[in-house]
Formats: structure tokens, C-alpha cells, sequence
């Protein structure tokens, strides 16, 4: 019993892990404040879920879950690649309000507030991953690849030029760069994995419905990015650790499951808030949110 | 019954809502130059203090109302000087500001779910009668008095800010904020009474939609987005224009679900935000100012 709550919580931190990172690569590492990443990890998870529905294999739907998810991250910013700041920030959010809309709306696709249900374990290549045991395994190992592309990506020279368009982006432009195809490329990649993670949390829960991807679920995945720090991917992974750590001393309480849902994100906020006040740099992090 | 009166009808009450709501939040934005999204608490918050007041401590009605209004001010001056001015005081940039009044949106509006449970709240001191036929068109003698109620405040508000000394120095900081303070306007206390006055216009909201169609948890961050969408397609930094987009919006959702299914019809105001922010952020009445890079 203990130890499939662990596991649970585990994968779940896993999936997240994911999730903040690539939200860090386009919040911290260039600059972005996107408060879509929720969207795009729920259309990774519906994408998924509905190939996988139609009998195409578990690799497929995974990989059209990142490759659609990134899509869908070019689109957002190539519409709303003249915005700054905080116009940015609620244009997106807008996207994700549309997006949670359709979700709910298109019936005959998503079967609306109903949600997809029976959403099948993946099969690798013959291999079943019918437990948690060996879904854990399998999600981590997608955790250290997703890792290692992603700091490849932030130590390499294009790293280089995300780190100058957050901070200067007249001066590189200056300099002969185009710094739009620059947001291009990191807000697909972003999108990319955001909708990977959005693949194996359908596949995990085998549930899905709009309400998971609604616009106040931005709030964890904010957290976790902010807690750990900005523009660091060791902080991303300590964040989402904690976050997901701390609402389980709840578990102490006996709450019924509208509060516990509810308390959660009041804790969510209380930490944001206090981060935002008290340690603007988070855990990890090296530079301000600007 | 006339589709189109009743398509009217239902967008100019709409809209008088939203404009409360978009008036509150352009004035603040105005003068503070960020983006206060937990106003939208400010709305639900006044709200259900109207109703624990009300409803469960049974104090009158007009007493209620009276307090709920003077919490509603504090509870906005209380946000200001508690979270804003720390973060200002810190040189946080405006997303900071906007990342945080998220936070604090999404704190109250769970705070309303532990307290009150997710199910609808009705304050319910007015009889809902049947309706009155107007051109065709059904409209309730509640909905005219929000109708009443809402033009009202937005016209002393329009009053206030051109006719008062106040009014006039909030104009005055929200246009150029050196230049006032050289002329002695202390920016600082105008931020205290421009978040005063803006969320005791998000408190008149809350009150108007606890009494007609009652209240639940996630109103604020549908308010907001609906109050943000208004001042956006009417220009966000003037508070007429920001009241003019309002009503656009409430005809716009109303007419827009009679032509797509219902469950569109918060998507649709999501959906002119967007397209407004992308193509006209500077509005329909607005002027462009610091709204593109470069």
C-alpha cells in the first residue's frame, strides 16, 4: 500500500518534471511567460489518447502527442510573436482558456465534460507496461532524456542566444539575429515536450477531462518552475519534488476530496506568493524573472 | 418573442456587469500601469461577504450592503499595500505583478471552494418575478435594477474622475507620472485610492450578481478575463473606453451563442481577447502606447 503511494507519486513527479522543465526553457531560459504550457500538455494528452483509441501504437500516439503539442507551441507564438511582456503572458492565457473550451466543446472528438476514459498502458515493442513498476521505469528514463536534451539545448551556442534575447533582444537583433525564429524553435521544442509529459500523464491516469487542463492548473506548474528558480533545470527538478511534497502533509487531515483539491492550490499560491516576496531567485535560481 | 430584443436585452446586462467590472480594473490599471487580474477576486470575495452577512449572519439588507461595499474597498487597498507595493518596493517587473495577482486570484478563489463548497450561492433578497415584455424581449425587474444600479456608478465614476480634484490628479498620474508628481501629486496615495475605488466597483459587481444569478467559486477568474476582455477591445488605459468595450463584449457573447452552441460562450470572449490582443491591442477607443515591443 505504501509503496504504490510512493510509486504514484513518483511517476506523477516525473511527469512533471517534464512538464517544468520545458516550461523553464521558454520561462527562464528566454523569457517567455507562457501561460499556455498547460494547453499544450493537454492537447498531448488528448492527442495521445485519441490515437491510442483508434489502435495505432503506444510510440506513435506518443511521439504525435510532442510533435502536435509543438505545433501548437509554433502557432502560439508565431500569433503572438509581436506582444511583450505581460500582453504576452494574457494572450496565451487566453489560448489556454480556448483551448480547456474545445476540450469541453467538441464533443464528437473529446467526448467533452465526460472525459476519455479506458485510455490504454503502452506496449513498447511487445512489452507490456501493465505495472506502475515498470511505468515508473519507463517514464524516468523519458525524465533523463528530456533532461539531458534540454540542457544540451541551454549549454549549447543556441542556448547562448535564448540567454541574449531574454536579456537584450535590440542588441541581438543589433547584431544581425532573427530573434522571432529564435522564439520559433524554443517555444516548438517547449510544446514538444510539454506534450510528451501530457502523453504520459493520459496514459498513466488512463482518465482524462477537460478539468485537468483547466487555465487555474497554470498555478502548479508555475510554481514549481518559480520555486526552483528561473533558469535552472536542477531547481525545476528540487521545485517539483517539494511542490509535490508539501500538499501531502494534507493527507494527515481527513479532508474530503473538494477541499483537498481546493487546499492544494491555496498552498500552491501561498508558496508563489511568498517566493515572489521573500526569494525572487527561488531555490536555484541565478537571475530575476523579469 | 422577438430574438433580437431578447439578444439585446441579455447583452446590455451583460455588459453592464462586465463594465463594472472592466472600470474597477482600468482605473487601477491607469495609474499603477500592471494588470490587477485578482480583481476578479476583489468581485467574488465582496460577494460572498455579502452573502455570509446576509444570508447566514442575518444582518438587514441595506446594512449588509453598506459594509460590503466599505470591505470591498479595503479588501483592495489590503491587496495593494500587502502584496503589490512589497513586490513594487522589490523593483518587480510586471509580469512579477501579473504572476502574483494570479496567484492570489487562484488563492481566494480556492479559499471560496474550502469555505463554501463548489455549489451555486444565491443571495436572494429580490423576488425573481416573471419577466416585463420590453420590445418583445423579456427582461426581470432585477435585471433593470442592475441595469439602473451599474449606470449609475459608471456615470458618477465618469463625473468623479473629470469634475474632482481627485479624480482629475488619478488622470493626471495615469497620463504622466513624473509630471504629476512634480506638480505634487503623490503617486503612491493615488495607487491607494485608485485600488479603493476600482475594487468598490468590483464590490457593486459582486453584490449585483449574488442578488440575480447567484455565486460560485470560479466567478472571479471569469469575471476578470470577461472585465480585462471589455477594457482590452475598448482601449484598457481609458476608463470610458474600457466601459464602451465591455458592453461590445456582452452583445458580441450574447449574439455569438445564438449562432454556436452555449458551451461557447466564455470561449468567445477569450476568443476577441485573443484576436484583439493579437491585431488591436490598443483597442477600439484606445490609443497605442506600450503595448508592442520595439
Amino acid at each position: 500500500m505504501f509503496e504504490a503511494y510512493i510509486l504514484n507519486l513518483l511517476i506523477l513527479i516525473g511527469i512533471y518534471i517534464i512538464l517544468g522543465v520545458s516550461l523553464n526553457l521558454v520561462l527562464g531560459f528566454t523569457g517567455l511567460i507562457n501561460l499556455g504550457h498547460i494547453a499544450l500538455f493537454g492537447i498531448g494528452a488528448y492527442t495521445s489518447a485519441l490515437l491510442a483509441g483508434i489502435g495505432l501504437p503506444f510510440f506513435v500516439a506518443f511521439f504525435a502527442a510532442g510533435l502536435i503539442s509543438g505545433l501548437f507551441g509554433f502557432a502560439l507564438i508565431f500569433a503572438t510573436r509581436k506582444l511583450k511582456g505581460d500582453y504576452f503572458a494574457l494572450a496565451t492565457l487566453g489560448f489556454a482558456f480556448v483551448t480547456y473550451s474545445l476540450m469541453l466543446n467538441l464533443q464528437e472528438l473529446t467526448r467533452g465534460p465526460l472525459g476519455i476514459a479506458g485510455i490504454s498502458k503502452p506496449s513498447i515493442f511487445g512489452l507490456a507496461l501493465t505495472n506502475n513498476i515498470s511505468y515508473f521505469v519507463f517514464v524516468y528514463l523519458v525524465v533523463v532524456l528530456t533532461v539531458i536534451a534540454i540542457y544540451s539545448i541551454v549549454k549549447s551556442p543556441f542556448g547562448k542566444l535564448l540567454h541574449a534575447a531574454r536579456n537584450d533582444e535590440i542588441g541581438l537583433r543589433v547584431l544581425g539575429k532573427n530573434t522571432n525564429k529564435i522564439k520559433f524553435k524554443v517555444m516548438a521544442v517547449s510544446g514538444f515536450f510539454a506534450g510528451i509529459a501530457g502523453s504520459l500523464f493520459a496514459h498513466y491516469i488512463s482518465f482524462i477531462d477537460p478539468s485537468s487542463f483547466y487555465i487555474t492548473e497554470i498555478i502548479l506548474i508555475l510554481s514549481i518552475v518559480i520555486v526552483g528558480g528561473i533558469a535552472s533545470i536542477q531547481g525545476t527538478i528540487a521545485g517539483t519534488i517539494l511542490i509535490f511534497l508539501i500538499p501531502e502533509i494534507l493527507r494527515f487531515f481527513d479532508l474530503p476530496s473538494g477541499v483537498l483539491g481546493a487546499s492544494r492550490q491555496i498552498i500552491y499560491a501561498v508558496i508563489l506568493i511568498g517566493i515572489l516576496l521573500y526569494k525572487p531567485r527561488g531555490l536555484f535560481g541565478r537571475i530575476d524573472l523579469e | 418573442m422577438s430574438l433580437l430584443a431578447q439578444l439585446t436585452i441579455n447583452g446590455i446586462i451583460a455588459g453592464s456587469i462586465y463594465a463594472l467590472v472592466a472600470a474597477g480594473f482600468s482605473l487601477i490599471y491607469g495609474t499603477n500601469k500592471f494588470m490587477h487580474f485578482a480583481h476578479g477576486a476583489s468581485v467574488a470575495v465582496s460577494g460572498y461577504f455579502l452573502f455570509t452577512l446576509f444570508k447566514i449572519l442575518g444582518v438587514n439588507f441595506y446594512f449588509s450592503i453598506l459594509i460590503t461595499l466599505f470591505f470591498s474597498g479595503l479588501f483592495g487597498f489590503l491587496l495593494y499595500r500587502g502584496v503589490y507595493l512589497p513586490l513594487q518596493k522589490k523593483n518587480a517587473s510586471n509580469v512579477i505583478l501579473l504572476v502574483a495577482s494570479i496567484a492570489v486570484l487562484i488563492f481566494f478563489e480556492n479559499l471560496i471552494q474550502v469555505l463554501f463548497g463548489a455549489d451555486v450561492k444565491s443571495v436572494g433578497f429580490f423576488e425573481i418575478k416573471e419577466g416585463i415584455n420590453l420590445f418583445g424581449g423579456s427582461i426581470t425587474e432585477v435585471q433593470i435594477f442592475i441595469f439602473g444600479v451599474s449606470l449609475f456608478f459608471l456615470i458618477s465614476l465618469n463625473f468623479f474622475m473629470k469634475k474632482t480634484k481627485l479624480g482629475k490628479s488619478m488622470r493626471a498620474v495615469a497620463d504622466n507620472k513624473e509630471l504629476a508628481s512634480i506638480w505634487g501629486i503623490n503617486p503612491r496615495r493615488i495607487a491607494d485610492y485608485s485600488f479603493i475605488l476600482g475594487s468598490f466597483l468590483a464590490g457593486i459587481a459582486g453584490i449585483l450578481i449574488g442578488i440575480e444569478q447567484g455565486l460560485s467559486p470560479g466567478m472571479g477568474t471569469i469575471l476578470i478575463i470577461k472585465g480585462f476582455t471589455g477594457a482590452i477591445i475598448g482601449g484598457i488605459a481609458s476608463v470610458p473606453a474600457a466601459v464602451l468595450g465591455s458592453y461590445v463584449l456582452g452583445f458580441a457573447e450574447n449574439f455569438g451563442v445564438a449562432l454556436l452552441p452555449s458551451g461557447y460562450k466564455d470561449a468567445i470572449g477569450f476568443l476577441i481577447l485573443f484576436l484583439f490582443l493579437l491585431f488591436k491591442p490598443e483597442g477600439l477607443f484606445g490609443i497605442r502606447k506600450g503595448v508592442k515591443d520595439v
